[in-house]
């Protein structure tokens, strides 16, 4: 379908009439779009595959995952929404083949504290209830997982979480932890999130390759290592319906005004402080290590204080990138918008 | 004509003091037409109590008596561009009813053209998604054509600004072909989500559909038992143009052939920002169309900048198109556009005193800073990995080891 957000020179009579009978045709040819067909439950399919329960012979079974545009854009405002603290909600979806499909979220009215073990029981009657009423008004999914953030210190699940999410997928299969962190996705301009699902305990999982690297505070290292063997992470795609696909595009065509007026140095100054800050302890450490281990060459403390340094340098690597890029748009802002030569007919503020 | 003006003033002066400042501003002609808007809508921050309202509504009484008396050239030019008469008055809505004879409660329920709203609305975009898959939903599971969907707003209202944050699907019942809200089902949903987001507030419903008719002037009704003066917002699933097909509507009570309706005034909308949401929306809008996985981490992350500063060259290409058609005569002239052409052409440069060139590159500097320490890191961490590794080949080499690690290992060492 055209869009006419590339106006290509000719006026904007001429391609709405384009964009017009371009869409009459396809709304004539087909009424129903193929992409809407995720949007259908199927209520005896799924309880079919609740009988199977093909996910218990294999600890690995679901491998990927679908999140709806809508789920994710809800998750991401309420972990926002929460500032730095934690905050949890639950997902409604349903399983198709190895793939778990996220139809939509619900925040649960709980405070992120450290037991958070605890604040699933005192969060099922709001769920009950909650779904109860989704079924009364068509969203006939049921829950499928969790999710929480970690504003500011990456997507892993922590001790607390591991052994929640066990809990919950002994008892509530199928079912998935999505871990979203608010302030990193602001500051890299991209979506920081991820999904989880634990082994079994006791199960000696196949040695992966090694998974992405995440710069982990040095308060929270310890935590991530001793449990990040315990679970193995989903590939995230994405969905959307074709009328929220036309919406975004008629979205963009006002939104991009705030696209280019955004300041990311501004917005992340403070995050940016604190990631320096905790770059300076993570050197402290590592130069103490290099000065113990500097006597003797042994080998394993050598692969050890080399590690240190070198994760040291992926970190301050990626926080002076990410100062790099808020630098960039600064500038191209500046050469729009400052530096025009003379006798040159331009202009435009963002309509 | 003056004594009309002054003496509306006078009234107001006395009676509202909150709202003087408010006034002052406005056409002295919409003076009985807010009297009939914030009595209605109870803001926080103006009181407007019962007796104040018996006060308006004598007053703008008053006022109509005076229109319908003088001479009906006039003041109908007074009332008729900005339409609402003074409300429940059916004897002396005679006068300047006549000049709201277009607008029939049978097929429009818009106010007329010229009045204006009284709120300011921003709209955030998750809203917009939340009715849209409501509606795909409704459709996938139906599978009929014709689907019409029905919820709640929620958001924060601040005075005369009001945020729609949020929202959730609403159940209604069928009745007669007329759609009654389910009222359970509304308090057991308000009270879930007070739970979670305790500090917003129903402002108001959504439905889709097309243009606004009789139909949704009765939920609207029902509605307004709910809350004093809700927000109307009207999605069109259907549209076939390429704007944003989403319109929002507040209500007043107008006196329309003698009678007092309740008819539907467009407001005008932003769309509210938060950087979160701008990156999801973003992120949601660009994928799962072509999955390509940029190899470079630069190119990455200025597509964003890109796709914006692509759709500011167009509209610009669009506006000299206009300007150079209007030279040749092309296009009728309009003063009007040409004039603020002029004026946005008179903006740039936007910012170029001294004060601002040294702040930018203060900061140009402290980015600069930044990644000369970052490269110094990394140049640390080679530095110390090489001369490690030089250490333990000379170590080897000195106790007069052989050197037993085959080459491969070596080369692993050097290469990484």
């Amino acid at each position: 379908m055209a869009s006419s957000s590339t106006g290509e020179g000719s006026s904007k009579m001429n391609q709405s009439q384009i964009a017009q009978r371009m869409w009459e045709m396809a709304n004539n040819m087909e009424y129903y779009n193929a992409a809407d067909e995720i949007y259908q439950y199927d209520r005896k399919q799924q309880q079919d595959i609740l009988q199977a329960k093909p996910w218990e012979k294999d600890p690995h079974f679901f491998k990927q995952i679908k999140i709806s545009a809508l789920a994710l854009l809800k998750m991401v405002m309420h972990a926002r929404s929460g500032g730095t603290l934690e905050v949890m909600g639950l997902m409604l979806g349903k399983v198709d083949g190895s793939m778990m499909i996220v139809m939509d979220s619900f925040a649960l009215p709980v405070e992120g504290t450290e037991t958070r073990v605890n604040a699933q029981a005192q969060a099922y009657e709001y769920m009950t209830a909650y779904v109860e009423a989704a079924k009364q008004v068509g969203r006939q999914e049921n829950v499928i997982g969790w999710y929480h953030s970690h504003p500011g210190y990456g997507c892993w699940l922590s001790g607390i979480d591991v052994s929640t999410q066990m809990l919950n997928q002994n008892y509530q299969e199928p079912f998935v932890a999505i871990v979203i962190d608010p302030i990193r996705t602001i500051s890299s301009g991209k979506v920081n999130i991820g999904a989880f699902r634990t082994y079994p305990k006791g199960y000696k999982p196949p040695d992966e390759g090694p998974s992405e690297y995440q710069t982990i505070p040095l308060n929270k290292i310890e935590d991530f290592g001793v449990h990040c063997k315990q679970y193995y992470s989903l590939d995230i795609s994405y969905f959307k319906s074709s009328l929220d696909k036309k919406l975004l595009d008629s979205l963009w065509n006002k939104y991009w005004v705030n696209t280019l007026s955004s300041s990311s140095l501004i917005t992340n100054a403070e995050y940016m402080t604190r990631q320096i800050f905790d770059l300076s302890d993570k050197l402290e450490n590592s130069e103490t290590a290099l000065g113990r281990a500097g006597l003797f060459g042994l080998d394993p403390q050598e692969k050890k204080t080399e590690d240190k340094l070198s994760r040291v340098t992926r970190d301050s690597c990626k926080t002076t990138m990410e100062a790099l890029h808020g630098l960039m748009a600064q500038v191209v802002k500046d050469r729009l918008f400052n530096q025009i030569p003379q006798a040159q007919q331009k202009g435009q503020e963002p309509a | 004509m003056f004594t009309l003006r002054s003496r509306s003033l006078g009234w107001v002066v006395t009676s509202h003091k909150a709202c003087r400042l408010d006034l002052i501003g406005f056409n002295l002609t919409e003076c009985p037409v807010l009297y009939a808007r914030f009595l209605p809508k109870k803001m926080a921050s103006m009181e407007v109590d019962e007796d104040v309202a018996a006060e308006a509504t004598s007053s703008s009484q008053s006022v109509a008596v005076e229109s319908s008396s003088q001479a009906a050239g006039n003041t109908s030019n007074f009332t008729a561009p900005t339409s609402p008469a003074p409300p429940a008055q059916p004897a002396t809505g005679g006068g300047s009813g006549s000049a709201l004879s277009d607008v029939s409660p049978g097929n429009s329920v818009m106010a007329s053209a010229g009045t204006v709203g009284s709120v300011s609305v921003s709209l955030h975009p998750l809203v917009i998604l939340n009715i849209s898959e409501h509606w795909t939903r409704q459709r996938a599971q139906e599978v009929t054509s014709e689907v019409q969907v029905l919820g709640a707003l929620i958001g924060k209202q601040t005075g005369r600004h009001v945020e729609i944050m949020n929202s959730f699907e609403l159940s209604y019942d069928m009745l007669d072909g007329n759609i009654i809200i389910n009222r359970e089902y509304y308090t057991l949903k308000e009270e879930q989500y007070k739970q979670v987001f305790s500090d917003l507030d129903l402002l108001g419903w959504y439905t889709t559909g097309d243009t606004p008719g009789p139909p949704d002037l009765l939920v609207h009704k029902q509605i307004c038992d709910l809350l004093d003066s809700p927000i109307f917002l009207k999605l069109n699933p259907m549209a076939r143009h390429t704007d944003l097909p989403v319109s929002i509507y507040e209500s007043v009570l107008d006196l329309v052939n003698g009678v007092p309706t309740l008819l539907l005034v467009e407001l005008q909308y932003t769309l509210a920002t938060e950087e979160a949401e701008r990156i999801g929306v973003d992120h949601v809008a660009r994928m799962s169309s072509h999955d390509v996985q940029e190899s470079s981490i630069v190119a990455e992350n200025l597509q964003a900048q890109y796709s914006a500063i692509k759709m500011l060259a167009s509209r610009v290409r669009l506006i000299a198109e206009y300007v150079k058609a209007s030279q040749r005569g092309e296009v009728e002239f309009n003063h009007e556009i040409l004039r603020q052409v002029n004026a946005l052409a008179h903006r740039l440069p936007v910012l170029n005193s001294e004060k601002f060139r040294g702040e930018f590159y203060n900061q140009c500097n402290d980015v600069a800073l930044m990644s000369y320490l970052g490269t110094i890191t990394k140049c640390c961490n080679t530095m110390n990995r090489f001369i490690n590794r030089f250490n333990l080949l000379h170590e080897r080499l000195a106790m007069g080891q052989s050197i037993s690690y085959p080459l491969p290992v070596y080369e692993e060492w050097l290469g990484s």
